[in-house]
């Protein structure tokens, strides 16, 4: 196979992963069989599973699958970040080359700040925190498509459709596009998800680097291309240069990872290089090839050294000795409502950041929490009732779950897990404050004997008529805590009833 | 050069977009220009119901047999479905589908039995397509006409599930509303030849009863927000949406804990259909299944005395059949 043809298939494939990432995402949302489990990509997450085994101390069997990826990158170096990863593709596909300024250079030394975020995470993950997996490549796409880019496209084309609408002869061929998208890629309902905007600028910040060099993201900060990285230094897929070489620098020029150094006979550096071959064809003397060969390959300036993980054992034990003394950590937030027995389940320590509950979610119920159990939470699942409930008949983060963070409770089980405590505000419930009818959230509560009971009360109204109202009540040893009352309560802005953490200590 | 070349591709593919959106967007302006006479979009008024047919049943009750057959008998005592569906009929039947959380023998969704004969009852009179609908108020539409069976047995007697989409509801004027003067309300409801309401009969503590014009809040969005003076609201409602055919399903009832359910022994099993081309007096009927009358229910009594249909029973031709 000539040079050219492996770097087209090399392209192929990384369109293919991106394309079957894409497909799983869009079907994880989508009640339907599925060929391939719909978290791939968290399973085959090295970073991921070694992290989320470290903090939950059990391995969870479903990120077994991560071994596949740990071997093909102790044969063949980096190709999960030059040939698999998403993240990757997109990067190379927005190179933004033209509007680049030539006059950055970034220094080598800046490849440590990869190994310091792969450290801080893996020690973290000792001391059961996996905070920083919010870098992981794969949980800041799904993060992104779930919260900022779907809703914003499902807005869109529910708006056009709209506006199309009005014009009679379209409605007949809309209602069909309609019912196509609706089935295949758009959600049923728009969602509206907390943070969208500060989340869609921290994707759209890492393709912003680009504008810098070639992938920045992965050469300079990806814990994960870091523990790849790292693996790949022993390695036995090894580029060579032979003796053709003229030093026309056309392969140091073109390598996206930067690590062809013209000053070091152009070698390159097994624990940096992806494997993406475009060197192979960018060699007008055919000079460069890749061969096996085991042996560890030499320790750079930029590569880890004890002082740098000196320095990451500080910064974790110092941050999560800091975290674990705010306030916080005192007393849980009142808001902080958890997916159905993550509670219970030490979800903090379980929790990889990875947002498929969010995806998952029919209502968007569950949300990226910020600030609900400290800074140590962020992005972790937490349901805001007035943004969407949790469904009496859905079991679904349970299930796509990859680390078991969210038990996979069966549906019957679920429905009785206590996830929050509902409290009515008298001062501003329409029959309480005002004396006016209204049943909404006793008509939604979906307990079968109701959680909320209504007391029919005489009172004088506004009119000074005596009139008769019912006031709801909530039989707290009924309550489940899915918050459609809440969703549902009539009144604008805050509800007149809202979820609270349940009052019982997590044993 | 590559890029430069995908980058001028890019430019075309978004130029010939756009000539195409604005090309059909005129075309479209012009082909739907209001000509004279012709109605404003917002303006829709559904078709009147024919009235009770001479010699036939005004209201029509029909207890003891499977749900199809009690179905079929309450229809045929009316004069036969095909006094309501004319051949080439668009048809929409709107059961309550109001959550995805039980199957149907819990009673919180109509019977699936009741919604595919009248399915199959219309498709048998000529109907063009015959489409069931409703928005489910808790969990997704899909789930619900799963969980409830409605979309197995619709499939299975030619019908049409729709999931109804949010571009069709529009904000519509509500001419004869006495509280309501607008609304958003789903157009395909207003549009069709015909629109059969099929309600369960069940128990609901601000309605006291969810019954036929109850049930036409499932056309409407912004629900929440509608319940504040709830009875005339669904009296000014069903003088817009105006059924041509309730059939109210009592096969099985829901007695206390509605609109949701969930407890078999809130369940009391009555295998009765009520039909009549006149809601008021059908619902008004439904309301003695639970020991009450239609002047105890807001929603009845409002539309009454708007002059919608019949509560009061006793000068009412009614027919009731032992299956």
């Amino acid at each position: 196979m000539t040079a050219q043809r492996w770097v087209c298939l090399r392209q192929i494939v990384q369109y293919l992963f991106l394309a079957l990432f894409l497909y799983l995402f869009i079907l994880t949302a989508k009640d339907r069989w599925s060929p391939l489990p719909v978290e791939l990509f968290y399973r085959l997450d090295p970073l991921v599973a070694i992290s989320a085994s470290l903090a939950g101390r059990t391995i969870p069997a479903r990120l077994l699958w991560a071994l596949v990826t740990l071997v093909a990158t102790l044969i063949l170096g980096r190709v999960w970040c030059g040939w698999v990863c998403p993240m990757g593709t997109l990067l190379d596909l927005l190179r933004f080359r033209r509007a680049r300024s030539k006059a950055i250079q970034v220094p080598f030394r800046w490849r440590q700040v990869r190994y310091f975020l792969l450290f801080v995470v893996l020690i973290g993950a000792l001391l059961a925190n996996l905070t920083l997996l919010v870098l992981d490549p794969i949980t800041i796409l799904t993060r992104t498509l779930a919260t900022g880019v779907m809703p914003a496209l499902n807005y869109a084309v529910t708006a056009v459709e709209f506006w199309l609408y009005g014009f009679g002869p379209l409605q007949t061929p809309l209602a069909w596009l309609d019912t196509v998208l609706r089935s295949t890629v758009l959600p049923a309902e728009q969602s509206f998800y907390q943070l969208n905007l500060l989340l869609a600028l921290f994707f759209t910040g890492i393709v912003g680097l680009n504008l810098v060099t070639d992938r920045f993201w992965c050469r300079y900060l990806c814990p994960l291309g870091a523990l790849l990285g790292l693996l790949s230094k022993v390695s036995w897929l090894r580029r060579v240069v032979g003796p053709g070489c003229n030093q026309c620098r056309r392969c140091s020029r073109d390598c996206p990872t930067g690590t062809i150094e013209p000053e070091r006979g152009f070698a390159s550096d097994p624990g940096e290089c992806i494997v993406c071959l475009t060197c192979l064809d960018t060699c007008p003397q055919e000079s460069v090839a890749f061969k096996g060969q085991w042996g560890l390959a030499e320790w750079r300036s930029y590569d880890p050294s004890r002082r740098q993980l000196l320095a990451s054992l500080a910064t974790s034990v110092g941050g999560l000795a800091l975290l674990r003394t705010a306030p916080i950590a005192r007393r849980e937030h009142p808001y902080a409502i958890r997916p159905p027995g993550a509670r219970e389940n030490n979800m903090l320590a379980r929790c990889i950041r990875c947002g498929e509950c969010m995806r998952v979610c029919p209502t968007s119920g569950l949300q990226p929490g910020l600030f609900e159990s400290g800074v140590e939470g962020l992005w972790t699942p937490v349901l805001v009732p007035r943004l969407g409930y949790c469904d009496y008949s859905c079991h679904a983060c349970g299930q796509v779950c990859p680390s078991g963070a969210i038990p996979p409770l069966t549906l019957e089980d679920k429905r009785r897990t206590v996830i929050g405590l509902a409290y009515i505000d008298q001062n501003r419930c329409l029959p309480w404050a005002d004396n006016v009818d209204c049943i909404v959230c006793e008509e939604m509560c979906p307990v079968p004997a109701k959680a909320i009971r209504l007391e029919k009360a005489r009172v004088l109204n506004d009119q000074g008529e005596v009139v008769t109202v019912q006031r709801p009540h909530v039989v707290r040893d009924l309550c489940i805590g899915c918050g459609i009352c809440e969703y549902k309560c009539p009144l604008n802005g805050q509800a007149a009833i809202r979820v609270h953490v349940p009052n019982e200590p997590v044993p | 050069m590559r890029e430069i070349n995908r980058r001028e591709f890019v430019k075309s593919l978004v130029a010939l977009g756009a000539t195409a959106l604005s090309a059909g967007g005129l075309l479209a302006q012009a082909a739907c220009s209001p000509g004279p006479g012709s109605e404003e979009p917002g303006g829709l008024v559904r078709k009147p119901s024919p009235g009770p047919a001479a010699g036939q049943a005004y209201l029509a009750v029909a207890r003891g047999g499977s749900p199809a057959e009690i179905t079929h008998r309450a229809v045929a005592a009316l004069g036969g479905i095909e006094r309501f569906v004319r051949p080439g009929d668009d048809v929409i039947i709107k059961p309550n589908i109001c959550v995805a959380y039980h199957t149907w023998e819990y009673a919180a969704t109509t019977n699936p039995e009741v919604v595919a004969t009248l399915v199959s009852l219309c498709l048998g009179a000529g109907a063009r397509r015959v489409r069931v609908m409703d928005y489910p108020f808790g969990g997704s539409a899909g789930a619900a006409y799963e969980r409830s069976g409605i979309a197995q047995a619709v499939t299975a007697a030619g019908g049409l599930m729709e999931q109804m989409a949010k571009m069709k509801y529009r904000k519509t004027p509500i001419p004869a509303g006495r509280d309501l003067k607008e609304w958003p309300i789903y157009q395909d409801v207003l549009e069709a030849d015909v629109l059969i309401n099929v309600p369960i009969a069940k128990h609901h503590n601000l309605a006291r009863l969810t019954l036929g014009m109850k049930n036409l809040l499932g056309v409407v969005l912004d629900r929440s927000q509608y319940h504040r003076h709830l009875g005339q609201r669904l009296a000014d409602l069903t003088s817009l949406v105006y059924p041509t055919l309730t059939v109210v399903d009592a096969v099985r009832i829901l007695v206390d804990h509605g609109p949701t359910g969930g407890s078999l022994d809130d369940v009391k099993q009555l295998d009765t259909v009520i039909a009549s081309h006149d809601p008021v007096a059908a619902d008004a009927y439904a309301t003695t299944l639970f020991g009450l009358t239609g002047a105890d229910i807001a929603y009845i009594k409002a539309a009454a005395e708007m002059g919608l249909g019949e509560m009061d029973l006793s000068h009412l031709k009614i027919e009731e059949i032992q299956a």
